[in-house]
């Protein structure tokens, strides 16, 4: 088994090692990490035994940056680390400083868009139409309370007589073909009318992607702000991810806008597909769906 | 922007405070290590060792050589940033809810709580002394008698101090003398934080009342308001724009018995002068209990229930941003 150095680089070792350093029963010396430093970014790469006793290889690339700063203040990030980082090694640990999802600050100056998003779920039942439904005459109120109780009710009944009269002497025997619209059986949740098949998973990991849609073929200069400038008469957006080369910071040519509202990500389709935006055309429609 | 999130503290943070120069971050939290960071990165540089109970206050001098925390047991420590050895500690009869650094950095101001049959009191040191730091002496102690002092900070020149009342009264209290200078009935309930403008000329109070308000140091006059519908535990002002950010929340013992929407602990940030909301940040998980911008203006942070401390790095786009009137 070859030893590593920190002056060999990860490359020098073939994947056929590494297969076998994992077959090895005992290997209790892990290899050296190795910290490669190659313009401006920093590759530090671990190893370490995760739960199933798998070796595991964790590498991480940092921006190395210069900062000019005041020299009281570069003295003071000369300082030893006391207390309980006093074990640290220098630079972050992953420990106590992650760093978190992206959050986004949209400045404006109209209150209205701050105040939509602040969407209440009793106004959201409001707006749905009644839940109640009256059996005989569909109106909104319980079927005990109806109105025309006495007068309509016996001539539904009549007729639904008449009906399956009229059917089982028709064709003898034949199970009933109306059986989906009396509406007596249970059906599951997951299988009534308008359900999408699957239930609702608690998490809410997947955002709403209903009103996403996918820009492509941006210019490489795009910025997160231009697209907030373009996109932002149509409506409130929720979330812009632009795909950023890591270390170039160059957009790859993509994006993903998230509207609060389906209709204004629709319009905002309708109006901006085939743009010329730079010296290329956009091209947007809806995005599909991260995990099909 | 991606915030860094600072994992240090094992429960809520109290208070945040960014050094003069603005490159070290110093927090504590309920636990008994306040912590301190380096803004640019979140590396932690330390922790100070010591304290037996929650850590109401931390607060730093301007040549960030010291640093003096208040606890809830019973003590105010005066610490060496650099090293996190305790240069002295004062032994109060109550937890200790305030403190600061004068301008100067001679001088020491802190306040205790109304609690275990003590009145709440406000201490004036000279930590030059080594008779007052050593022996529990102070040169001024101030008994205040009516409602306990939530909030303090030194005033321009360090002539008096402000400080923000458990019943809403903001005062002024002369640091030679003890006397109650000038007393505005500024909000109608406790005044959680009290945080400077850069110049000193002004100053922002949160209240649990929803509001925070703008007030002249010198007269106290009113000037400006930022409502909310939620209890304000922390405000601040932008030293590069004229914008307010207020951190808030339901008080933690409400959480449970109302919405869960995590839209209630965004950090709010307020035209300075036309006090309309302008923008919204999420992230916390709890209220948030401190909120302070770095001295620069380019950056904040912020300190929540949850634990956590988060330190956000403006986009580009903020500092193009113009209001619009």
């Amino acid at each position: 088994m070859p030893e590593l150095t920190s002056e060999t680089p990860d490359t020098g070792t073939s994947w056929a090692d590494q297969v076998e350093q994992e077959d090895e029963p005992d290997h209790t010396v892990l290899p050296q990490p190795t910290e490669v430093i190659k313009n401006g970014i920093k590759t530090i790469t671990e190893y370490k035994m995760n739960d199933d006793d798998k070796l595991v290889k964790v590498v991480r690339t940092y921006k190395l940056e210069t900062l000019k700063v005041h020299k009281a203040i570069a003295k003071r990030k000369l300082w030893a680390k006391f207390g309980d980082s006093k074990t640290d090694k220098p630079g972050p640990n992953p420990a106590t400083t992650m760093v978190a999802e992206d959050v986004f600050l949209v400045l404006t100056s109209n209150k209205e868009d701050l105040n939509q998003q602040d969407d209440d779920p009793f106004k959201k039942l409001q707006n749905q139409k009644t839940i109640v439904q009256c059996r005989i005459c569909k109106g909104d109120h319980w079927t005990l309370k109806c109105p025309y109780k006495d007068t309509l009710e016996p001539l539904q009944q009549q007729l639904k007589e008449e009906e399956n009269a009229a059917n089982s002497s028709g064709e003898g025997g034949s199970k009933p073909t109306n059986l989906n619209q009396t509406g007596g059986k249970y059906v599951a949740p997951g299988r009534r009318e308008g359900a999408s098949g699957r239930g609702e998973m608690m998490s809410s990991r997947n955002r709403d992607e209903t009103a996403t849609i996918r820009v492509t073929n941006l210019s490489e200069d795009t910025r997160e702000s231009d697209l907030q400038e373009l996109f932002r008469p149509f409506g409130p957006i929720s979330r812009i991810y632009l795909a950023k080369d890591k270390i170039t910071n160059q957009s790859k040519g993509f994006a993903f806008i998230n509207f609060v509202r389906r209709e204004d990500a629709a319009q905002a389709i309708k109006c901006v597909s085939g743009l010329g935006y730079d010296h290329l055309i956009l091209n947007v429609e809806w995005a599909r769906p991260s995990n099909t | 922007m991606r915030p860094i999130a600072l994992h240090g503290h094992e429960r809520s943070i109290t208070h945040i405070k960014y050094s003069r120069d603005g490159d070290l971050l110093f927090s504590s939290a309920k636990d008994s290590s306040p912590s301190v960071w380096y803004s640019i990165n979140g590396e932690r540089l330390g922790t100070y060792k010591g304290h037996g109970g929650a850590v109401w206050c931390i607060d730093v001098d301007w040549t960030t050589t010291k640093v003096i925390t208040g606890s809830a047991d019973n003590s105010l420590r005066l610490w060496d940033t650099e090293t996190g050895t305790q240069l002295g500690k004062f032994d109060t009869r109550s937890a200790v809810r305030t403190c600061a650094f004068s301008y100067c950095g001679n001088r020491i101001m802190f306040s205790t709580d109304k609690q275990m049959g003590h009145a709440c009191e406000i201490f004036f040191c000279d930590i030059r002394d080594s008779a007052q730091m050593g022996h529990n002496s102070s040169y001024l102690s101030i008994p205040v008698d009516g409602p306990k002092v939530t909030s303090a900070i030194w005033g321009p020149l360090d002539y008096y101090i402000i400080a923000g009342h458990e019943n809403g009264t903001v005062c002024q209290w002369d640091s030679k003398s003890g006397q109650r200078l000038l007393n505005v009935e500024g909000h109608t309930k406790a005044v959680n934080d009290i945080q400077p403008y850069h110049d000193t000329t002004m100053f922002v109070t949160a209240s649990k009342d929803t509001t925070a308000k703008l007030f002249d140091s010198d007269s106290l006059e009113h000037l400006k308001t930022y409502k909310t519908e939620r209890p304000v535990n922390s405000a601040s002002l932008s030293s590069l724009k004229h914008h307010v950010v207020l951190g808030g929340g339901q008080e933690a013992m409400d959480v449970t018995t109302t919405s869960t929407r995590i839209g209630k602990f965004d950090a709010r940030f307020f035209h300075m002068v036309f006090e309309e909301e302008i923008g919204r940040v999420k992230g916390h998980f709890g209220p948030i209990n401190s909120v302070t911008f770095h001295p620069d203006g380019k950056s904040y942070s912020s300190g929540g229930e949850d634990g956590y401390v988060r330190l956000h790095q403006f986009d580009p786009s903020y500092f193009e941003y113009e209001f619009e009137y």
